[in-house]
């Protein structure tokens, strides 16, 4: 340990955890104006969040001690996650922090709690959820295993602090296979997060939802620890886009002056590539359920490209 | 025009005689519908050559002591597609409570027989489907709503579960409330005194206490096994502002393998409701019946009083309810326009047909005064003229509607990933048209030209006719093509009725008191009516039925008045047959398709639920 790491373990995942629902708010702010709709403010997240921790958690008669640890567990696995990926600067790497494949497996943690929780509850709605999310997982899995494999090829590191460290600063990516890349991992963004074309986070419709039927039956405090896991999950995947395809203005050294540079640009730029998303999600509608790998697909054949760039290049 | 319609019905009623070899006893005929009653074996031999020939069972309804009978009358409305007139076989059930099912001919008389069932408590013998269908388990065994017999008011339903004896001889029975029985006893015991015939059926009234503690039928699903088979319960509450229904899927992973959906949670008792009352206040109710179709029903009683008592309707009158009808065509096809690309999702594409509609409603309040288009109607005409002023607006609002409108279609249409969830999804074969009685734009995009307003026109509609919209594929898409359809010829046809609108009153009876205030309000049987108004219904007894073409297919009114009151008020609206074909749309879909097919129909819950 040094103390670059530990003062950046203190403020990226306070950082993510702040500007994390910030995002959400800005996705659906631009859809509503994509729509003709004035849309709710921007901190009508945190407003929501808010409401949410006063409300009572009501659990259903036949649920476990899934339903009750999930929303820790989930929110614990991103916090975690959030030491992965350098926001407002790029520390010394220490230990096993920054391990790719360690950070894939507490995504997919998250994503098995979500879908026990889904089956917990015993609601007809919640196991459908479930059980769409795991056999898409099937096929999402591997290709981010192979999104990731082709960035660490790329970047010649299985470390995503030391990649980043290589990214930093620069105005423009430093190899031409990270955008080939980055489109890979703006599929994994829209797909990780739920949104459209692959499931709709703005509907009401239990029997097309996929993400948000296996936390219908969640309530009050713990539903707003899953929104919130929820959102960070999305800033993470959001940031780990941004330093491989923009990393300009992120910074290697840790002082006051760069942190602030750092931290500024990246709001910046999220919310540029919210903006993105949030028309990319105006300008579709939800695929059909049983086309959605061929959408993965895509994801699978840009980093299979890049990787095969690489080794024969 | 009326040599030919006389022809028609002369030619339908001829081709009755061939098929059952005996000669119908005419009951009352029109230009373009007759009452016809046969034997009970020519009645069997008519529904099996009705059904032979493609005609459809587009009502089925049961009135109490009509006319000189005293039991129950059972009347059965068939339509050939594309001829006009109606043909009506009046069956006579007498107090037997028994008669033989025609659902094997006529698959829509299924639900049809069931609701009979309900509400008079007369069986169907043969019917492949006994189950109650709008008196949920709630109503008490014995409870017949409709028979004269029951007098409008609140059922003691509650002291009604709490029981579990048997009027008169004491013995107590297990139910589901069985952990109070000793109270139950003694309530028992307190009513045995009240209500002393045990056993009759008739006085639906007592019933509800005499059959005390005896919970409704119990509702059975169909149950379909096998590997891999299971089911998902949807509703009847559900996520978003919607009506209450359920959905019962049996599912092998995503695939539907059968759906059976269950409605009538919300029961109003519209029919009962109107029995006793003059037409003019029937009118309100009629308006009720379902939100968006509030002015093609009020048309449709109306025009129902109108024929049944012969009140002229003056032509101004016809024209500004066309139009009307019309807006409120458009103003419905926008939102299901809307509502099936929000149910994939897309709403970019949605929110311009949202903003047209709300647009069209502002019309709706300056031209009538209400969004909806309510309180305009009345037998004889119209309540009120619309002013010059709102009418004048009209035709501009319209030029620039359309352009919008065409624009936001052209954007939809061009949407690759739209048109894929649209094509092949949720097709309803035609086979299905006739036998389930399937109207509007759904028999529309499977196929079939069914159009009341150009098969049987009513009103203005014999001078103005919309040109007609047909697809083949049977699925969304064609759905969602022949909606914008209907919404382009409704548009061309306000044109037009805006064009040659003629003037004069709006009121039959009013043409001379165009002074007086309260003229048209005057329709009232009550001896307040000091008018001497021609179109006035007090005092007349008859009977009529219309069909009307309302946004979402054709509506079916009959009304019976005794004395100048309502007697009997039948509605059938488009959804209540139309429901059924989504069982048969669903199956090979998957469930996540299901919103999109079943917004695509579009059906209404509170028209099927009177």
């Amino acid at each position: 340990m040094n103390t670059s790491f530990l003062l950046f373990a203190l403020l990226n995942p306070a950082f993510a955890l702040l500007a994390a629902s910030l995002y959400m708010a800005l996705i659906r702010k631009v859809k509503a104006q994509a729509q003709g709709r004035k849309g709710p403010g921007l901190f009508q997240a945190y407003y929501d969040l808010r409401k949410l921790m006063h409300k009572e958690v009501i659990y259903s008669p036949v649920s476990s001690g899934i339903m009750r640890f999930t929303p820790y567990l989930n929110l614990a696995a991103l916090l975690v996650c959030s030491l992965f990926v350098p926001l407002v600067f790029v520390p010394e790497p220490a230990g096993g922090f920054g391990n790719v494949i360690v950070f894939l497996y507490l995504l997919a943690l998250e994503r098995f709690f979500t879908a026990l929780c889904g089956l917990d509850a015993g609601s007809a709605f919640g196991g459908m959820g479930s059980s769409r999310s795991m056999s898409l997982a099937a096929v999402i899995e591997p290709t981010m295993v192979v999104a990731f494999a082709a960035l660490a090829f790329v970047l010649k590191s299985l470390n995503l602090h030391e990649m980043f460290a290589l990214t930093a600063g620069s105005l423009l990516p430093v190899s031409p296979t990270l955008v080939l890349v980055s489109i890979s991992l703006f599929i994994i963004l829209i797909v990780e997060t739920g949104r459209l074309p692959v499931d709709n986070p703005a509907t009401h419709l239990e029997l097309t939802m996929i993400n948000e039927a296996m936390v219908l039956e969640q309530s009050g405090k713990n539903l707003a620890l899953l929104e919130l896991a929820h959102a960070l999950k999305q800033l993470l995947l959001m940031g780990v886009l941004i330093n491989t395809i923009l990393p300009v203005g992120l910074s290697t050294e840790a002082n006051a002056g760069k942190i602030a540079v750092s931290a500024l640009s990246f709001l910046l730029k999220a919310g540029a590539l919210a903006v993105v998303i949030g028309l990319f999600e105006s300008s579709l509608a939800k695929m059909r359920l049983f086309r959605l790998p061929a959408f993965y697909m895509m994801a699978f054949f840009f980093s299979a490209l890049t990787i095969l760039i690489e080794v024969f290049a | 025009m009326d040599m030919k319609k006389n022809n028609d019905i002369m030619d339908l009623l001829s081709e009755i005689s061939e098929m059952t070899g005996e000669e119908p006893e005419i009951l009352n005929a029109r230009a373009d519908e007759a009452y016809v009653r046969l034997s009970e074996a020519g009645f069997e031999r008519a529904a099996l050559a009705l059904a032979k020939q493609q005609f459809s069972l587009i009502g089925l309804f049961c009135a109490e002591a009509f006319e000189k009978e005293d039991g129950f009358t059972l009347f059965y409305a068939f339509k050939q597609a594309g001829r006009a007139p109606v043909l009506v076989l009046v069956r006579e059930a007498g107090r037997e409570e028994k008669v033989s099912s025609v659902a094997e001919s006529f698959p829509s008389a299924s639900w049809f027989e069931r609701e009979v069932r309900d509400g008079f408590g007369l069986e169907f013998t043969g019917a492949f489907d006994t189950r109650r269908l709008f008196l949920h388990e709630c109503y008490p065994k014995g409870f017949h709503p409709l028979r004269k017999a029951f007098k409008n008011g609140p059922l003691p339903l509650r002291e009604t579960e709490a029981g579990t004896t048997k009027v008169g001889s004491n013995e107590a029975r297990t139910t589901k409330v069985g952990s109070n029985e000793a109270g139950a006893a003694e309530a028992g015991a307190a009513e045995a005194g009240a209500a002393e015939a045990g056993t009759t059926k008739v006085g639906s009234n007592e019933v509800g206490t005499n059959e005390v503690g005896k919970p409704g039928e119990e509702y059975r699903f169909r149950q379909l096994k096998g590997e891999g088979v299971y089911q998902v319960p949807v509703g009847p509450v559900h996520a978003g502002i919607i009506e209450p229904g359920h959905f019962r899927f049996s599912v092998i992973g995503e695939p539907i393998f059968s759906l059976e959906i269950r409605l009538f949670y919300k029961h109003r008792g519209i029919e009962k409701l109107a029995e006793g009352k003059s037409p003019s206040e029937c009118v309100a109710l009629a308006e009720a019946i379902s939100g968006d179709e509030s002015a093609a029903n009020a048309v449709g009683f109306c025009t129902a009083v109108e024929r049944a008592c012969g009140i002229p309707v003056p032509e101004r009158a016809e024209c500004l309810r066309a139009v009307l009808l019309e807006l409120e065509r458009v103003y419905s096809l926008l939102g299901d326009l809307a509502g099936m690309a929000v149910d994939v999702g897309f709403s970019l594409v949605a929110s311009p047909f949202l903003i047209l509609r709300e647009e069209m409603f502002r019309q709706n309040e300056k031209l009538t005064g209400s969004r909806f288009l309510r309180g305009m109607m009345m037998p004889g005409g119209l309540k009120k003229d619309i002013p010059y002023s709102a009418l004048k607006e009209l035709a501009p609002f319209f030029a620039k509607f359309s352009r919008t409108f065409e624009s936001a279609f052209e954007r939809a249409m061009s949407s690759s990933s739209l048109i894929d969830r649209f094509a092949t999804t949720g097709v309803v074969k035609k086979g299905l048209v006739v036998p389930l009685n399937l109207t509007g734009p759904l028999a529309k995009a499977s196929g079939c030209p069914a159009d009341t307003r150009l098969n049987r026109p009513y009103g203005a509609y014999g001078y103005f006719a919309p040109g007609p919209s047909v697809r083949k594929g049977g699925d969304v898409l064609s759905r969602y093509e022949v909606k914008a359809d209907e919404i382009r010829e409704s548009l061309k046809l306000i044109d037009r009725l805006l064009e040659e609108m003629p003037e004069g009153p709006v009121f039959a009876g009013n043409t001379l008191a165009e002074g007086e205030e309260a003229g048209p309000g005057s329709l009232s049987t009550s001896g307040t009516s000091g008018d001497s108004g021609t179109s006035s219904t007090s005092g007349i007894s008859g009977y009529a039925l219309t069909l009307v073409e309302a946004p979402r297919g054709q509506n079916l009114h009959w009304v019976y008045l005794k004395n100048g009151l309502v007697d009997r008020y039948k509605v059938r609206t488009a959804s209540f047959c139309n429901w059924q074909a989504i069982e048969h749309a669903v199956l090979g879909n998957i469930i996540p398709d299901f919103p999109v097919i079943n917004k695509s129909l579009n059906m209404s819950y509170a028209g099927t639920d009177l």
